[in-house]
């Protein structure tokens, strides 16, 4: 420890009565607003005596218990600090941060202060140097004068009459005051004008017409009311979710919400489509194709074909010319003259624009959200600090029902258990025979998984090789379905041998058992989506030559998603509600099986990564997912409800949030735009039917409308312009990645400096921690030579009743007084003089 | 299960509620219809007060292990006011700042309330999270060494207010689980 102190404390005189009305301090040292709580502590400290125990409740006479790590004396002497020490540790502000009412009014005062002056941080060198015991900005007081919580309170008033309505709600509402507290604030800092309108009224020249007025506006306002209430009712499922986050907590809750984020996804997307094609081409319907429209059977519902192939529904119902203008189109996708009445609308153009506009909107939209998601669920650091996190956070206060609670403690102890042996583990080293062995299993499992995938691909690629090798007449619809079983009993059955074999390796924390069971099931899907569609874009392109392939893809698509919907259902019957039978029957357990949200979560991707790929060939599948979707929340629901509980495992449910929109975003929409362009630029469409026939490639229709605009004149000509230097020239396009580059790199750099900044902060708090402790130790130890000097019975009073200036033994008397104001509890690093 | 005079909240204190918290009008006017029929017979709902027990077996807050704490931290001399209902269903509404919400969750897990959280505190939360007595010394001492090395900044064994609301504010779960909803059931 240093050397003795060249350390000279002044410390004020107090009254030597106690029943006095303390004005004790020297204002230059305690601010204060503490005076109350001061006062408060006097009395306590009063009537217990001397002798004070370690911990009293409300006693707010805090010490330390030390750390340990200073040459402290020991606990036992820790207890008895004097009551001196103890006012002045009762005095700091770090101590008295939201107990009591005065700190807080003064803590807000200074915030709409600076608020207005839009000064950041007061310069050291502008406070004077009496010894303020903090320098932080919220109980700074610049102005020397000392006020009063009283005159703190009206100066608090006067900011918030000086902001606007807005903000002043604003700040009202974000004070931890109470409710009455707020309203006498807000009551106040009503300008005086305002108010007076709002209680005189308008006086008018017949007082009957006022109370006429007041009795319509009370109608009117308890009609706006009622609908408000009405309409907040209508918002869809918010009982619903309500129930489930009651009763299975977030985790569970997060699954809904995404259901219900990809619904609204959904009808952006069928939006544009249904005013810009399928509306406009329904109200002008193509001549119908010779022959005879097939009746409807049941079947068209499974396979989409039949009834439904010449409809709005398929690509090959579209018309390749102009609409609204009835002539012989003479170039392919080419505009009439305009001489015919009415707006010409070309179909072509109509169909390319929208679908890519559409794309572009929930690309747009992807990812903002995701960035959104991303902001809200990390941080720079966030890494560190699970226990506290666990300890603060992990009840979720929303659970209400009695079961669910019982199951929260259950969590919540098996998640602390866990944690607490991962941290032995990790210290714990493991032998290098341990190593080898936990590497090889899982080198074995993964091994295993992916050979899994590659398996189901193979089946998927040789089922689709026959079923082109073997074509399928009219009446056979049904053998169409063949394919799309397959495909979804594949997706079905996997999953569950994931799980078997992720049972053999056991993880150490359950977060990341979670994420490796995310990512194999995720790379199943995606490559069986893969080779479906090479299949469609690759081989049957070129098996349905002189038919209409596009209307095919645009089938498939269709039959994927129906079936998909019913292996979910039967997903659910099977997986939740018979094994819950099952289990309370004939195992006699009473547990329920667990609702699995990655697995479900995945599905729900899966299907939209469906819609997302078929949207070019049939624009109203998007409608269609929208009516799987509805059916698959009501479904879902039910069978949570009665069947299954809430996941064991601890769920981070923001994280995983984050994780799924992130999934949404990167393979599933990344992929399906990747299929998009490849057939609008790469594939030939086919010659008889849709909106491109007789054109090389789908986005022709584009480059055929350009040259048009040319030859249109000098007027619109920046558009060919910019079609030909911005749009088919590379260069824009490498410019534009080298920005995006060159952003990223500036933002990994500056959350590269942020994290030292961090780690320097922290060093000095914790290096600030320590001065503070030595410095109470040092008062204490000040006190207590004092009081075994002087005689006992002056000790009863509580107070600092001390000469004015104390000396420490080994110090000078005659040190400058620059050292005297010291106290400040940020001071210069003494223990190195 | 008494009732309080049938009065309709007049709409210059509806407008005052909703200006001052952040609750919708309907949930403003839920928990009046849910503080009327608690509160005694033949009362003004301003003048009349819930007592903690009554506000302790809401739905809301009957499984809640921290409820004796939230209803000591909201109420005033032990008794809760509507405006003290209101300002509770208001700090843990979903749309409540930040700010707010760990301010009052600093006060609630304060157990001995003297403006620290320090190792008894954390135990105490501890106890009440696992709901049961007999838990093992070393589970808690571990426990509570691990939380204090990670948010105690300045080393002196104990989380003030700042280091509390840095490690809240580093934890995107907080908002999410500090949330109660005290209508609509």
């Amino acid at each position: 420890m240093a050397q003795p102190l060249n350390f000279v404390l002044n410390v004020a005189e107090t009254p030597e009565d106690h029943g006095q009305e303390p004005s004790p301090y020297d204002e230059s040292e305690v601010h204060d607003s503490f005076h109350q709580l001061i006062q408060e502590q006097s009395q306590w400290v009063a009537e217990e005596g001397l002798e004070l125990q370690q911990r009293e409740p409300g006693a707010g006479g805090p010490e330390t218990s030390g750390s340990g790590q200073q040459a402290l004396p020991g606990p036992e002497d820790a207890l008895v600090h004097s009551t001196a020490t103890l006012r002045i540790l009762a005095s700091m502000p770090s101590r008295t941060i939201g107990r009591s009412r005065g700190a807080v009014i003064c803590q807000y005062y200074n915030r709409s202060v600076r608020l207005r002056r839009r000064v950041s941080r007061p310069e050291l060198k502008g406070v004077g140097r009496s010894a303020r015991p903090s320098l932080r900005l919220y109980d700074l007081e610049l102005d020397p004068a000392a006020l009063q919580e009283e005159e703190k309170r009206f100066l608090l008033v006067k900011e918030l009459q000086g902001l606007p309505v807005a903000q002043r709600d604003h700040m009202l509402r974000g004070m931890p005051l109470g409710l009455a507290e707020k309203r006498c604030l807000r009551e106040e800092s009503q300008t005086p004008t305002g108010k007076q309108r709002g209680r005189q009224g308008p006086r008018g020249l017949f007082p009957c017409c006022g109370r006429l007025r007041d009795a319509c506006v009370l109608a009117l306002h308890s009609l706006g009311l009622g609908l408000l209430a009405g309409l907040h009712a209508l918002r869809p499922w918010r009982y619903a979710l309500k129930q489930i986050g009651g009763q299975f907590g977030s985790s569970v809750l997060s699954y809904f919400l995404f259901l219900k984020t990809l619904l609204a996804f959904n009808a952006l997307l069928l939006l544009p489509l249904l005013a810009f094609i399928v509306g406009v081409q329904a109200a002008f319907p193509p001549p119908a194709p010779p022959g005879s429209a097939p009746s409807f059977t049941g079947l068209e519902l499974l396979t989409g074909g039949g009834r439904f192939t010449h409809t709005v529904m398929y690509y090959g119902y579209y018309s390749n010319s102009t609409l609204n203008q009835p002539c012989a189109p003479p170039l392919a996708g080419g505009q009439c003259s305009r001489e015919a009445a009415g707006l010409p609308y070309s179909m072509p153009l109509a169909y390319l624009f929208t679908v890519g506009l559409a794309f572009f909107i929930t690309c747009i939209t992807l990812v903002y959200s995701m960035s959104h998601s991303f902001g809200e669920s990390y941080r720079v650091g966030s890494t560190s600090g699970v226990h506290a996190v666990t300890v603060f956070c992990s009840w979720d206060h929303k659970v209400t029902q009695r079961r669910a609670s019982r199951l929260q403690h259950d969590n919540i102890r098996t998640h602390l258990k866990e944690l607490l042996a991962e941290w032995q583990r990790r210290r714990g080293s493991r032998s290098a025979c341990g190593r080898l062995r936990w590497v090889a299993v899982r080198g074995l499992v993964w091994l295993l998984s992916l050979g899994t995938t590659l398996g189901c691909t193979v089946a998927v690629y040789a089922f689709s090789e026959l079923m082109i090798k073997s074509p399928v007449s009219a009446e056979q619809e049904g053998a169409l379905l063949a394919l799309p079983v397959v495909v979804c009993l594949l997706n079905l059955g996997a999953p569950y041998l994931f799980r078997c074999l992720a049972a053999l390796e056991r993880h150490d924390s359950p977060v990341l058992e979670v994420y490796v069971a995310v990512c194999r099931n995720l790379i199943l899907k995606m490559v069986i989506l893969g080779i479906l569609c090479y299949h469609w874009l690759g081989r049957r392109v070129g098996a349905l030559k002189d038919q209409c392939w596009e209307n095919f893809v645009g089938q498939e698509l269709y039959r994927l998603v129906v079936l998909d919907f019913i292996f979910v259902l039967l997903d659910t019957l099977f997986g939740e509600l018979v094994w819950r039978l099952i289990s309370e029957k004939q195992l006699k357990r009473r547990e329920k099986p667990e609702f699995d949200i990655a697995g479900n979560v995945l599905e729900l991707i899966y299907g939209q990564t469906l819609t997302w790929l078929g949207v070019l060939f049939s624009p109203l599948l998007p409608a269609i997912q929208i009516v799987k979707l509805l059916l698959v929340f009501y479904v879902k629901k039910t069978s949570l409800m009665a069947n299954c509980q809430a996941p064991r495992r601890p769920w981070l449910a923001s994280h995983m949030s984050t994780v799924f929109i992130t999934l949404l975003c990167f393979p599933s929409f990344l992929g399906a735009a990747i299929f998009l362009c490849f057939a609008v630029w790469r594939v030939k469409p086919s010659s008889t039917c849709g909106p491109f026939r007789n054109l090389d490639s789908m986005y022709e229709a584009g480059k055929v409308w350009v040259r048009h605009l040319e030859e249109a004149g000098p007027r619109v000509s920046w558009l060919p312009w910019v079609h030909r230097y911005l749009v088919e020239n590379t260069f824009p396009v490498y410019l534009v990645s080298a920005l995006l580059l060159a952003v990223i790199y500036l933002h990994i750099q500056v959350v590269k400096g942020q994290r030292r900044v961090i780690c320097l902060l922290k060093e000095q708090i914790s290096n600030e921690g320590e001065d503070k402790v030595f410095l109470i130790n040092k008062l204490h130890s000040v006190y207590e030579r004092k009081e075994r000097s002087s005689p006992v019975g002056t000790d009863a009073s509580p107070g600092l009743s001390s000469p004015s200036r104390l000396e420490l033994e080994g110090g000078q008397p005659g040190l400058p007084s620059a050292r005297t104001h010291c106290c400040a509890v940020y001071p210069h690093r003494v223990d190195n003089l | 299960m008494g009732q309080c005079l049938r009065h309709q909240m007049h709409w210059e204190d509806l407008e005052e509620y909703q200006a001052l918290t952040f609750l919708t009008r309907n949930e403003i006017l839920c928990i009046h219809d849910t503080f009327l029929k608690l509160c005694p017979p033949g009362k003004y709902y301003k003048e009349a007060t819930l007592t903690t027990d009554q506000v302790r077996s809401l739905p809301a807050l009957r499984v809640n292990p921290f409820r004796d704490r939230i209803c000591k931290v909201f109420s005033h001399n032990d008794v809760f006011s509507f405006e003290d209902v209101l300002g509770m269903a208001s700090v843990f509404s979903e749309q409540a700042c930040p700010s707010l919400k760990i301010e009052y969750a600093f006060r609630i897990y304060d157990f001995n309330e003297n403006g620290f959280i320090d190792e008894e505190d954390l135990q105490r939360i501890v106890l009440r999270l696992l709901n049961s007595d007999d838990v093992s010394e070393d589970l808690l001492t571990d426990l509570t060494n691990h939380v204090l090395n990670e948010s105690d900044l300045d080393n002196d064994n104990m989380l003030s207010f700042s280091e509390f609301e840095h490690a809240m504010a580093k934890s995107p779960d907080f908002m999410n689980s500090f949330r109660i909803h005290f209508w609509g059931f």
